[in-house]
């Protein structure tokens, strides 16, 4: 036993020494059972530590986080889910409770969306980055953006797009990934028809565009998941 | 399926907002962020701390490009977020570096089946500063220069760190 190449035993293990130095040590390992077998132990050690498995919360965590992802959630509108109390006519609104409309939320989604969509026509060697990225996201102004139509256009034009990469890539994702991604896709459009739908009847139902806008949100950012995962498979 | 393809599944689910898909997700990975917070925090802050992980993650969804595992990219979140929560909270835990060489035992502990077990169990025992190396070092995966980064230490007092905390788990393994 020698403290000298004990305290290298660990640099040696990473591969951390020079030749010189894990040569001598590697002649001392072949004379002293010691360092040999504590060699060994920090192997077996190294070896085993990335494969911990973990201790749960002593209370479950879930309901707390699930809370808190706020408005996150595909939620169908039902008529039975109450809306927010309309504000009286009249009655000052203060500046921190503006509401936006929902084209107004999912146009910021869409610059977002469609960043990533010119990134994927760039991953995949379809193009080059000016051309599918002007078409998705073009300059935006703060006019375009109280735009109705804009956002309207912009939303569709980037769901053609993502669709149109995930139709040329699905092939190489698993037929049970497709089907899966096909689900939540539906599940999300017929939230959105369906706050649609009950924003016609209640234009100024401010929890109903936000449902919208999360949605459509929600739908981006799945089909912009899908193709990166095709990317990666490229 | 694997534990990959399932991830896989869920998170191109939860990316679309379907919260029981982000459920699975947590079930199948809390056990071990759990864990690695109380390694890198006090225990009293962990559990907070894992809210905040999983809320994050729920946030990063869609940047994550599956090009890694899933697991391997909430790990890095969680222990960007984790140290960066050390820093917040004013965590400033004292690294002492002992020159003192912890006594060899003489048994052999490769041959433990239990080896895995026994050294989750262990980790807990090690002071902090040779702890958190040892977590990021060794469970993790990082290297000294990033450890190095994350924990606003010498490269040198990682390797230090490291190698007192292994053989401090041995001492402790062998009895």
């Amino acid at each position: 036993m020698s403290d000298q190449f004990t305290g290298q035993l660990s640099a040696f293990l990473d591969g951390e020494l020079d030749d010189l130095a894990r040569a001598r040590l590697e002649t001392h390992l072949g004379e002293c059972l010691d360092c040999t077998r504590t060699l060994a132990d920090l192997r077996a050690i190294v070896a085993a530590a990335p494969r911990y498995q973990g201790q749960e919360p002593a209370r479950d965590l879930w309901q707390d986080i699930a809370r808190r992802l706020g408005e996150a959630e595909v939620v169908p509108i039902t008529p039975s889910r109450p809306g927010p109390p309309r504000a009286q006519r009249g009655a000052v609104q203060p500046s921190s409770n503006r509401r936006f409309g929902w084209k107004e939320l999912i146009a910021a989604s869409i610059i977002m969306a469609a960043v990533g969509g010119g990134a994927m026509w760039v991953a995949l060697g379809r193009g080059t980055p000016e051309a599918p990225f002007a078409a998705v996201a073009p300059e935006l102004s703060a006019p375009q953006l109280d735009n109705a139509a804009f956002a309207d256009q912009q939303f569709d034009a980037a769901v053609r797009d993502l669709e149109l990469l995930l139709a040329q890539g699905r092939d190489r994702l698993d037929s049970s990934t497709v089907r899966t991604i096909e689900q939540s896709l539906a599940r999300i459009d017929d939230a959105i028809l369906e706050a649609r739908n009950a924003i016609q009847r209640d234009p100024a139902n401010a929890y109903l565009s936000r449902q919208i806008a999360a949605n459509m949100r929600r739908k981006l950012n799945l089909l912009r998941t899908a193709t990166q995962a095709i990317a990666a498979r490229t | 399926m694997t534990q990959a393809d399932l991830d896989r599944d869920d998170v191109l689910l939860a990316a679309g907002g379907d919260h029981d898909a982000f459920e699975r997700l947590y079930r199948r990975h809390v056990a071990r962020v759990a864990s690695l917070a109380r390694w890198l925090l006090d225990p009293g802050d962990a559990d907070d701390a894992v809210q905040e992980v999983f809320i994050r993650v729920w946030q990063k969804l869609h940047t994550f490009a599956g090009q890694s595992a899933f697991g391997t990219w909430l790990h890095r979140v969680a222990v960007n977020l984790l140290v960066r929560r050390r820093q917040t909270l004013g965590r400033s835990r004292r690294r002492e570096i002992s020159d003192e060489i912890p006594v060899l035992a003489a048994a052999g502990i490769s041959e433990r089946p239990d080896l895995r077990v026994a050294i989750e169990r262990a980790v807990d025992t090690l002071p902090a500063g040779a702890r958190e190396v040892f977590v990021l070092h060794d469970m993790e995966g990082y290297k000294h220069h990033e450890i190095a980064e994350l924990l606003a230490v010498d490269p040198g007092t990682s390797r230090s760190q490291l190698h007192r905390a292994r053989l401090l788990l041995r001492q402790q393994l062998a009895t």
